[in-house]
């Protein structure tokens, strides 16, 4: 197998954006064949979760790639729900890591804000099990909700720790300019306050307003590239060194211990396994934290923490920019947003600006490992990344 | 008529499954419709739930209690729960019901009370 470098690097801000879907895919490609300094690529790849049903689209590949005069490079949408992002980043692997191609561009691309906020929610209550869980109103929200009441119970977990993250996340988007929320909290405004439960109500109990990720348009993109092409574009040299991924049970009563995510366990330790690297050598980390509960949950599965102690570490403050190990540096989902099939690349572009020291105020000092942790549906299918600096 | 919920029971090794699945998880048994139709027990205990206040179009209530429920044969099931205040570890009993109507559907469904 071929090693396999990150060599560009593009993003739009996560936000509402009132452009067509294919631009949305081809604008930070464009940005990141300019930063890579490639004007073709041998392959393209877009991940994309709902263009049929929220943008009436199909075939985003085929529009993505005449858009950018590409032609006649392959090109095929990548869905794998919200882990799209990740899947597209991985088929990009395995085409220059088998030696079926040098370069590809993996761009990515969500509207869902062209539909109204619940037909939104509607779109990806439909990742549930149609029979068995979709029919009964089950959103990703109450399944995250159910959840995270077993884990409260559990591990001790509280309203607190959660509106924990969602502080530390907001502060962090702060300083990214691309974020969706631009938006200091308080644990006083969310929590404590008379007016916390006009500023911050249930949306499905235990979870409130400030748990849950927005509904996020934007795209991302990175080009992959073989050792030989990397070395001559004069580029920090990144690697993406590891690759994993794993899946569980569609439905979630089926799984043996509920407050598990098994999934996102083996997902990570494939990726660790092919990087030949520990949890403990990564400096940074982007987690799928579409609800506070998956930040800390994740960090336990991936193996940062021991399980059931994940809230332990972020109140010692050791995921906080500044602390031994930032956790979603980039606002993470819950901040900087959640455009749900780009979100793996976004992850993956956050992560490869801290490795080349490009994240200006949030840069954390000397990192060399990065880790995202892209999870799809509840948890049913996961994919994690891990990137090596090697100069 | 009563109305029922499924479980599938493997005919090689007896394993019950909730929902459908093509191929046993316990025995692999490849043969295709090889399972048995049971219907799920309807008495349990509540091993979660959760409020929603943000549902899909479907549903014109402002909120809609879920839950994951034990059944007795320890079977777990997702349905929905009209109880006025539920706790974990509660004892429930299911009926099958209407649960999601739509302007050309109408899906039946588990339905769990205070038992
Ligand atoms: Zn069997």
């Amino acid at each position: 197998m071929r090693e396999v470098y990150v060599v560009g690097i593009g993003i739009t801000s996560f936000t509402r954006l009132e452009y067509p879907l294919s631009e949305i895919a081809a604008y930070p490609a464009m940005i990141a064949l300019k930063d890579a300094g490639l004007s073709k690529v041998d392959h393209v790849y877009v991940a994309n979760m709902a263009s049929a049903r929220a943008n009436h689209q199909t075939g985003l590949a085929s529009a993505v790639v005449d858009t950018l005069s590409l032609t006649p490079a392959g090109a095929e949408v990548i869905e794998n729900g919200p882990a799209s992002g990740a899947s597209a980043i991985k088929q990009g692997f395995m085409a220059v890591a088998s030696g079926l191609h040098d370069t590809v561009l993996v761009t990515s691309a969500e509207r869902l804000r062209e539909v109204n906020n619940l037909e939104a929610t509607d779109i990806v209550a439909s990742l549930s099990h149609p029979l068995a869980e979709y029919i009964y109103g089950v959103t990703l929200p109450s399944l995250a909700a159910m959840f995270t009441r077993l884990y409260m119970q559990k591990y001790g977990v509280t309203e607190r720790h959660l509106a924990m993250v969602a502080v530390k996340n907001h502060d962090n988007a702060l300083l990214n300019f691309f974020a969706h929320l631009h938006e200091k909290i308080t644990i006083e405004g969310i929590l404590d306050s008379p007016e916390a439960m006009t500023n911050n109500p249930y949306v499905a109990e235990p979870l409130r307003f400030f748990d849950c990720c927005p509904v996020s348009d934007g795209g991302a993109a990175v080009i992959l590239a073989s050792a030989e092409v990397a070395k001559q574009l004069k580029k920090p040299l990144i690697r993406l060194a590891g690759v994993g991924q794993a899946t569980d049970t569609h439905c979630v009563h089926e799984r043996a211990e509920p407050t598990d995510l098994l999934a996102v366990r083996g997902a990570a330790a494939k990726a660790f396994h092919m990087a030949g690297v520990s949890p403990a050598d990564v400096n940074v980390a982007e987690l799928h934290d579409a609800f506070t509960i998956l930040e800390i949950v994740e960090s336990e599965e991936v193996g940062f923490f021991k399980k059931g102690e994940g809230h332990l570490a972020l109140e010692r403050g050791e995921t906080r920019l500044g602390g031994r190990l930032p956790i979603n540096t980039s606002g993470g989902l819950k901040a900087k947003g959640h455009p749900v099939g780009a979100t793996g690349v976004g992850q993956a572009h956050e992560i490869v600006l801290q490795l080349r020291g490009e994240a200006h105020k949030r840069q954390v000092k000397d990192a060399r490992i990065g880790f995202t942790c892209n999870f799809g549906g509840f948890g049913n299918n996961v994919v994690c990344l891990v990137f090596k600096r090697e100069n | 008529m009563v109305l029922e919920i499924y479980a599938y029971q493997c005919k090689k090794c007896g394993q019950l499954h909730y929902p459908f699945r093509m191929v046993c998880k316990k025995c692999g048994n490849k043969e295709p419709f090889e399972f048995d139709t049971v219907p799920l027990p309807k008495n349990g205990k509540l091993l979660t739930f959760t409020t929603v206040h943000n549902l899909p179009p479907d549903f014109n209530v402002a909120k809609l209690t879920l839950g994951i429920v034990e059944l007795e044969n320890g079977m777990r099931i997702t349905g929905q729960l009209k109880a006025p205040s539920p706790k974990i570890g509660m004892a429930v009993r299911g009926k099958v019901e209407t649960v999601r109507e739509a302007e050309y559907s109408k899906n039946f469904g588990m339905v769990f009370y205070p038992a």
